[in-house]
């Protein structure tokens, strides 16, 4: 390995600042959650799992937040998401595939257009009885 | 920088490189300290020099050893806190170390009649100063001692407590010891102190022997620590002539003479390489010198004799012919032993009340006065026994031998095989040329004889002369003589070399040989076989030349050359040719 | 196992904590299950599994914290881990019965930042702690590690970084407190003898009982220390660094090594750092352990291969120190504090804290608290804040007594003083000191003579024994304690203990010596009544001293609630206990060897002590 110069010790900085980055619980430009109850995961969450992941990973996109959760209770629509961009109600869309999930990634996710197509509705179900 | 301090209310005006600990001694105040030596550098480990100090507005209790004065310093030697840390500090050493006389003296003055700490051992003396191992790191450089453990168990010790290889003996531990915890005893049996002759203590700086010319002290680098260590130069600080010089060095000097004398004396047989006699590993089996040392006034025993425990022998016997008239060591016969071994005779008959055994081959009473020597001794009573000692052993194989030294011999004149307890034995030891007679002797040129002591011209004509001029014998070079004889050889050498300097000439040889510069190859044959040196190369003509005054004609070179460019003067092949020529035609 | 890389992309980080702590309860097998796991659920490529220096809460491990989110997992077996990657990293749903409840109060919190012992932290030195693994620099320098040593080295003079340093108003975090700024231009200013180099080094000989603070700090960003120590050494212009660590630190060791290796390998050590010029390295000493060798004069003679012995100051080694040079001695947390100001500023770091005292501290936390740990405070948060808002308060509902702050040579202070702020000038005023950051809470359970008798068997064993007050003064001074302790003890006991106390302040050779009375002295200045309880009436109030109670069975008690189970009889070791099952029992006090066995088995309360 060279010696690093002081250009070089940035650019290393910015590269794995993007590992980090989920780390620091700074701001995410979008948060994708993938539903992987057993019903979602028998329907296939895990390819749209995977299918976010590639797509992330060969854009570079470094402020997404890819998560799953638990069983959204609508176990016939699986696979399902929920797309959440910041400052914006989240919306779901329901019985994925690969390429819908790479549609919902470029439109929604990445510029935000709802794609209205699979989406299931807009807002979330209340999770507080209170 | 001068500065400006108050101590104990007295004004003074210092060095501001002076510590607190002189500053108080320029005014005679004393402030008590038990790990402080102005020699080494401060330690500040006892505590008891502590003080009080008024500085910048701020008080403190510092130890005055290494604490240097400052601009405006106040200072209390013994205010209340210093006295208190002072006394507590001394009560405490006090329960460590109750024997140490310098504490008790310290506690005194200070109005301390006992500690109220525990008392672990009542003859403890040892304070843990560290002055001791001080002086072994930063005075010595030797580092053979040193704190073990730590806290209240710390010790003074060599490495793993046993004798340490580092210990070169210099004692300088013992002498820095305040309390004298480290006595003398306790450091011989770690280490072997060389002695003079291995009788007696010895130092690195001294005079050789009392008798010794020029009486002046020499340094010995086997045992100095500073040609060990680097370190201490001790010697050098308390000269108050400044004349000890520790880099003066060996000197090579070349100078021009007209003749020399060779006086290089002689070696002392080593009498361990007679194994059956056990010198070396008997304690109180001597060789003819070391009896001369101990029974001299001057010797370490201020010519007492004694064995090795201290105790006065009861019974002595004097070997004769120890590597002398044998075939397996020297065949010659020594010529002094028979007369110094009767001396001894005579002198421990005089200084003792040991019955003296002489185990004599043939008793050499040659010259005047000698045999009637002999017959005095005979009237004295020493007990000669002619016959060789086989072996000299401590086995005993009766009770009376026991402890004591036994003499097997056979007594040629009974017929018969004794054993004889005595409890010293003297190995009268024979003389041999010096270890380096074979360098000198090339050096010089001159030869030896099948024994190897210095030939000389001739045995009867020429005893001190040699076959090279100028180079002239003197003493046991030339062989085993006693004193009066080689005073007079010297003498007759003197003579000899002043006879040659009163001349101012020199006659050459008449016949030399002489190289033709013109047929020498350069082949320098010639050079390496000269008996007498007198060839030499010179580079630049790339020819080799003849020294006149050192060609002794022999022809050896002539015979040699290979390109016939030597020849003799008065014999040169055409004076020879015609010489046979002229022969021939009678 | 497949080693798992940060150049490609996770969807979930697992920090999990590798300090020593967490080490020792596991969490290495843990980590390896947690891989097997993740592998069995096909999931390596989305979850990353991170080790990480030491979290803090050192109470509650193995730890593992998910990110993102920050979700806390604490007390980890290896049993809960097949569910937990199910349930969570599979599945998504957060698993609550693994997560921290507060004592009180029994409701999971799932996010680290929620947990009161993380809430009341500001952190600094450790601002690197369990989000980045020690071993890779990547990592470190993601987390703007060596930019501030790239600002000193080629933006800044040695002059401003000096002044930075100084204007910040760090003080030294070994125990003295003595002002990093003024050391570094003592240094800088001191010339070299025949033509030497100037050195700094970075203390690493932690040694007070309790605390861990260098060590967690060496495991958990060894990389921080490193580029303090450059930035030090552009200010002082040294051009040789020395890691002082003790050898029983594996693996700050181990971590230490790699990471100057790696920065090595990246040119940030050696010559010519950054192309600026500058050139610097530096070299790892291992300590064999002994307390003194915490003060610096000895440290440097243990670096040099001599006996590891203070000698007297002056000559500070800022003037001679190692190899008789001009040498800049500072605790591993002062330099973890380094590249942080230089980053972001001496008026930055100047606003946290109080008047006197700038910046964090970093405390190790043991004893009877809820929660054991490492924490990094503000200067000035008060004592109650730590014991009990980030401590989490006393086990047991039992009742604070007393925190011993400094080690060995601090002081313990009272619960009346608990709302002391805790910065170098009060603590000091209160008799202990800021120390390197030990903070041994103690509860009503506690003896403070025995405490005193504690720490005072410890200086005493570990004073190297050169100066006298230290040698025998901390014999005869736990010898006393230890008498008052047995019953022994007399007035003038007292009045003796006084004395040698304040004489071995005022002439002790070095700092170990100096301090060593203070928890005697201050024990002495707020708990006198229980020196004099053990004293007059032979009684130890916390019944801690042995020798000094008296059990006795209260037979009614006895009978009624345990039934006479015998147990306390079967128990006995010296026959003391009379009686037969059912009936009452007594102790026969003449052959009672006050072993407390009684006590501690009699689940009726039927045995007191007194």
């Amino acid at each position: 390995m060279p010696k690093l110069t002081l250009d070089d010790l940035k650019k290393l900085r910015e590269k794995a600042r993007r590992t980090t980055v989920l780390r620091e619980g700074g701001d995410f430009r979008a948060k994708v959650t993938v539903h992987m109850g057993t019903c979602g995961i028998a329907a296939g969450a895990r390819t749209i799992m995977n299918t976010f992941m590639t797509e992330i990973e060969e854009k570079d996109i470094r402020d997404v937040l890819l998560t799953n959760s638990g069983c959204a209770g609508l176990c016939s629509k699986e696979p399902m998401i929920t797309v959440e961009l910041q400052g914006q109600a989240p919306v779901k869309y329901i019985e994925l595939t690969p390429e819908k999930a790479k549609d919902i990634f470029d439109k929604h996710v990445l510029n935000g257009q709802i794609v209205q197509d699979y989406a299931l509705g807009i807002g979330s179900e209340k999770t507080d009885v209170s | 920088m001068m500065v400006n301090i108050v101590i104990d209310g007295k004004k003074l005006e210092v060095e501001e490189s002076t510590t607190i600990l002189q500053a108080a001694q320029q005014l005679d105040i004393n402030i008590p300290s038990l790990c402080y030596h102005p020699v080494l550098e401060p330690y500040a480990a006892c505590r008891v020099c502590v003080v009080e100090v008024l500085v910048k507005g701020k008080t403190d209790v510092v130890t005055s050893c290494n604490n240097k004065v400052q601009e405006g310093m106040e200072i209390q030697t013994a205010s209340e806190r210093a006295l208190r840390a002072r006394k507590l500090n001394v009560e405490m050493l006090m329960a460590r170390a109750p024997a140490a006389e310098p504490l008790k003296e310290i506690a005194k003055d200070l109005g301390i009649e006992k500690t109220r700490f525990e008392i672990e051992d009542p003859d403890e003396k040892c304070i843990l100063c560290g002055l001791c191992v001080r002086a072994c790191q930063d005075v010595v450089g030797a580092e053979a001692i040193s704190f073990v453990e730590r806290g209240k168990n710390r010790f003074v010790s060599p490495p793993y407590g046993e004798p340490s290889e580092a210990c070169i003996g210099c004692t300088a531990c013992a002498y820095f010891c305040p309390t004298d915890c480290i006595t003398y005893e306790d450091i011989k049996g770690r280490k072997v102190i060389h002695s003079e002759l291995h009788l007696g203590p010895e130092t690195a700086i001294r005079v050789p022997i009392h008798q010794a010319v020029p009486m002046v002290p020499f340094i010995d680098e086997e045992t100095c620590i500073h040609f060990k260590t680097g370190e201490c130069k001790i010697c050098a600080q308390v000269c108050p002539k400044d004349a000890v010089d520790h880099d003066q060095q060996d000197e090579i000097l070349d100078l021009e003479v007209g003749s020399v004398i060779l006086a290089t004396g002689y070696k002392q047989f080593d009498a361990s390489r007679i194994a059956p006699y056990g010198y070396g590993h008997l304690d109180n089996v001597l060789n003819g010198l070391e009896f001369e040392r101990l029974v001299n006034a001057s010797g370490p025993t201020g010519g007492k004799v004694k064995c090795a425990n201290g105790e006065e022998p009861k019974a002595v016997g004097i070997v004769h012919c120890v590597g002398s008239r044998d075939e397996n060591y020297n065949e010659y016969c020594s010529r002094v032993c028979c007369m110094y071994s009767l001396k001894f005779a005579h002198l421990l008959n005089e200084k003792t009340d040991a019955v003296v055994y002489d185990f004599y081959i043939d008793m050499r009473c040659f010259g005047k006065g000698y045999e009637e020597f002999y017959h005095r001794l005979l009237e004295e009573g020493t007990k000669f026994i002619r016959g060789r000692v086989s072996e000299i052993t401590e086995v005993p194989l009766t009770p009376e031998e026991e402890g004591r030294l036994i003499i097997r011999v056979e007594d040629t004149l009974l017929g018969a095989l004794r054993r004889i307890p005595v409890d010293m034995v003297i190995l009268a030891t024979g003389l041999e040329p010096s270890v380096d007679h074979n360098k000198i002797a090339k050096t010089f040129n001159i030869s030896c004889t099948q024994d190897t002591f210095f030939l000389e011209r001739h045995p009867k004509l020429a005893p001190a002369s040699t076959f090279s001029d100028g180079i002239f014998l003197a003493g046991c070079c030339q062989s085993p003589k006693d004193i009066p004889d080689t005073v007079g050889q010297a003498g007759a050498a003197a003579a000899e070399a002043l006879a040659l300097a009163d001349k101012g000439t020199f006659e050459l040889e008449p016949i030399t040989a002489v190289i033709d510069e013109d047929l020498c190859s350069g082949c320098q044959m010639c050079v390496n076989l000269c008996p007498f040196t007198a060839i030499t190369y010179n580079k630049e003509k790339g020819i080799s030349e003849i020294n006149d005054a050192l060609c002794k004609g022999c022809g050896t070179c002539v015979a040699a050359c290979p390109s016939s460019a030597s020849h003799q003067k008065h014999y040169r092949d055409e004076q020879i040719f015609a010489e046979i020529e002229g022969m021939l035609i009678e | 196992m497949e080693e798992q890389t940060s150049e490609k992309t996770y969807r979930i980080h697992l920090m999990v904590c590798a300090g020593t702590g967490c080490v020792s309860n596991n969490s290495f097998a843990v980590k390896d299950a947690l891989k097997e796991e993740i592998k069995k659920q096909g999931l390596e490529n989305e979850v990353l599994v991170v080790t990480t220096g030491c979290n803090g809460f050192c109470e509650r491990g193995p730890l593992l914290v998910v990110e993102p989110g920050k979700i806390f997992y604490q007390q980890l077996t290896i049993k809960d881990i097949p569910h937990l990657v199910e349930e969570h990293f599979l599945k998504g749903r957060p698993v609550e019965k693994l997560m921290y409840s507060p004592p009180e109060d029994k409701t999971p919190i799932p996010v680290l930042n929620d947990i009161a012992f993380f809430k009341g932290q500001v952190l600094i030195a450790l601002r690197n702690r369990g989000l980045i693994d020690p071993e890779k620099i990547d990592e470190y320098i993601a987390r703007d590690g060596y930019t501030g040593m790239a600002k000193a080295l080629t933006e800044m003079t040695a002059e401003e970084v000096l002044e930075e340093v100084k204007q910040s108003g760090l003080r030294g975090r070994g125990g003295g407190g003595f002002p990093t700024g003024l050391k570094w231009e003592f240094v800088r200013r001191a010339s070299t003898n025949n033509g030497g180099i100037k050195y700094i080094v970075c203390n690493g000989d932690e040694g007070d009982p309790g605390a861990f603070m260098d060590r967690s700090l060496l495991e958990a960003d060894p990389h921080s220390v490193i580029e303090g120590m450059v930035i030090g050494a552009k200010a002082i212009g040294a051009q040789q660094g020395i890691v002082y660590v003790r050898n029983e630190y594996p693996l700050a060791l181990k971590r230490l090594n790699i990471a100057l290796d790696a920065a090595r390998e990246y040119g940030l050590l050696g010559e010519n750092i950054l192309d600026s010029g500058f050139d610097f390295d530096i070299k790892v000493t291992r300590g064999a352990g002994a307390f003194v060798c915490g003060e610096e004069t000895a440290l440097l003679a243990s670096i040099e291969g001599r006996l590891g012995e203070p000698r007297p100051r002056p000559p500070f080694p800022a003037e001679k120190g190692l190899w008789g040079q001009p040498t800049c001695v500072n605790n591993v947390e002062t330099w973890a504090n380094i590249p942080v100001i230089i980053n972001r500023g001496a008026d930055w770091y100047h606003s946290i804290g109080t008047e006197t005292s700038k910046g964090t501290k970093v405390f190790s936390l043991v004893g009877k608290i809820n929660n054991t740990g490492l924490v990094e405070v503000p200067m000035g948060i008060s004592l109650k804040e730590i014991v009990y808002d980030i401590g989490g308060g006393i086990p047991g509902g039992k009742e604070f007594k007393a925190v011993q702050t400094g080690g060995p040579s601090g002081g313990c202070i009272p619960k009346e003083k608990i709302d002391l702020p805790i910065d170098y000038e009060s603590l000091s005023e209160a008799g202990s000191m800021m120390g390197s950051g030990g903070m041994v809470v103690m509860d009503e359970e506690t003896c403070m003579v025995d405490v005193a008798r504690y720490f005072l068997s410890f200086t005493q064993d570990e004073s190297c024994g050169k100066c006298t007050p230290c040698r025998e003064g901390t014999k005869e001074m736990l010898n006393i304690l230890t008498k008052i302790t047995e019953g022994k003890g007399t007035e003038e006991d007292l009045t003796l203990l006084l004395e040698l106390a304040q004489s071995i302040k005022d002439s002790a050779l070095c700092g170990l010596g100096n301090t060593a009375p203070n928890p005697v002295l201050t024990t002495l200045k707020y708990f006198r009544e229980e020196y004099e309880a053990h004293i007059k009436d032979k009684k130890c109030p916390a019944h801690v001293c042995r020798e000094l109670n008296t059990y006795t069975i209260d037979e009614v008690a006895c009978v009624n609630v345990g039934k006479g189970c015998d147990m306390c009889r079967r128990n006995c070791a010296s026959d003391a206990i009379v009686g037969e099952k059912g009936k009452a029992h007594t102790v026969i006090q003449d052959k009672c060897i006050k072993c407390g066995v009684c006590y501690d088995v009699c689940r009726f309360g039927a045995v007191k002590v007194d």
